[in-house]
Parts: structure tokens; sequence; C-alpha cells
């Protein structure tokens, strides 16, 4: 019997597990992550201060930039990538999603559609990176570990990012369906 | 009884999905079509909005990665 037919690895590793599942294990990962870290699960803090730390490779500062100014951003700024917890979750999140597209022998490169496809990549990227910065978070860090710590921005954040994605697919729909 | 085919490869949700939906309308109740993706989630969406519409859905893996979604129109 081949390895793909088994049922035990086509429940584990080739179909996507349930929403409820998921829901359970990232619960269970976020306290795990508290509990380990201090502090709660986010993926784009992360983003600025490798930015800063480039920057001060280059000889920059960044120790008047009001982003910067709490105590936690400080501390941020003398850690390295190895001893900065929330950098090393998100190598983490990559090298676990090549896994698991490995094992469900998924993986492929895809190809580019269009020159659409690029610039809508860009520009969307530049836009969700910087949002995600004035607002203090992304969908991770400001949405759902706000509502997981009781903080009533989490819920303001998903009011706005409905409103966004709502917005969002019907530019999609406009401009992306032809 | 014709079969159409819609190359959905490249493309991530939820295009794959409104494409279906798009095509599958001018299909006559018989046809078949057959959606070309490489996206998982669109594996996922695309299924299980067909057999919401009581339509007759089969998945066939043909490469790494890469799904076919034959789509009989019954309604």
């Amino acid at each position: 019997m081949k390895l793909s037919s088994n049922k035990h690895f086509q429940a584990w590793f080739k179909s996507p597990w349930t929403y409820v599942t998921g829901a359970i294990l990232l619960s269970i990962f976020q306290i795990v992550t508290i509990a380990s870290t201090g502090s709660s699960w986010g993926v784009t803090g992360p983003f600025a201060t490798w930015g800063a730390w480039v920057y001060q490779a280059f000889g920059g500062s960044v120790d008047h930039w009001y982003f910067f100014s709490t105590e936690s951003g400080q501390a941020s700024l003398q850690r390295t990538f190895f001893t900065d917890p929330a950098s090393v979750r998100n190598l983490g999140v990559i090298i676990g999603a090549l896994l698991a597209t490995l094992l469900a022998s998924q993986f492929k490169f895809k190809k580019i559609k269009n020159m659409r496809q690029v610039a809508a990549a860009i520009v969307g990227g530049l836009l969700m990176g910087y949002g995600a910065r004035i607002a203090f978070g992304c969908n991770i860090g400001a949405l759902y570990s706000g509502i997981a710590n009781l903080s009533v921005s989490g819920w303001v954040f998903a009011l706005f990012m409905f409103a966004g994605a709502y917005v969002g697919s019907k530019l999609l729909v406009r401009y992306f369906m032809v | 009884m014709a079969e159409y085919e819609l190359d959905c490869l490249g493309e991530a949700c939820p295009i794959p999905l409104v494409k279906t939906e798009n095509k599958l309308k001018e299909l006559e109740i018989g046809d078949t079509l057959i959606v070309i993706i490489d996206h998982s989630c669109a594996l996922k969406n695309v299924p299980e909005w067909a057999r919401k519409h009581k339509h007759e859905v089969e998945v066939e893996e043909i490469g790494d990665g890469e799904y076919e979604i034959f789509i009989d129109k019954t309604a």
C-alpha cells in the first residue's frame, strides 16, 4: 500500500486540518508563547526591528525615533536575530510551512500569471507592512493577540479590517477577474 | 454535455472561486467544468461552494500541488 493512500497519513499530512483544530492549536501556542517569552504572538513587529538593525549596520541611528522610544522598543534594538524570540518565531513559521507542504507533497514554484499580479503583490505588501506598523500590529499582533488579551483595541481592529477586506474584495473582483 | 476547462494555475484566493462561479453561470445543465488549480485554499473552497450548490464534484491530484476539480452542473 502506498503511503500517500494511507488514511492516517491522509488525515495528518495531506488533508487540511479543520478550522476548530487550528483554533485550538493557535490558542495553546498563544499560551505557550506568553508563558515562555513574556509577550503575545506578533509577526510584523520584528520587521521594523530588522529594518532598524540594517539601518544601524550602515551607521544610521534610530535612538531618537518615536517608534523605538518605548522600553520594549529600546530593548529590541539591543537583541540579535537569534536572541529575539519574535524573529526566531517568524523563521519558524516559514520553515514549518515549508515542512508541511513538503510532507503533503504539495510544494510547487508557482508561475507568475501577469504583471498585474506582481504590481498588486508589491503595492499590497507595502501597504500591509506600513499599515501594520502604524497600527502597532497586524491581524496577529493587533487582532488575535489583542482580543486574546481582552483588549478593546483588538475588536476595533477587527471592525476596520472587515471594512478593508470588503473594499479590497470589491477592488479585486473589479480589476483581477479579467 | 460539453466540457470546459478553467485554468487557475498561479492564482490565489479568492480568484479561482469567483472565476468558477462566473464560468459555471455560462454553462448548460449537464455540462462539466474542469477547474485547474495549484492553490491549496482553492482546493477547499471551490469544492465546498460547488457541493453547497448541489453540483457533482470530484477532485483529482494531477501533480505535486496541482489539482483538477471536476464540477458537473446539475442545477
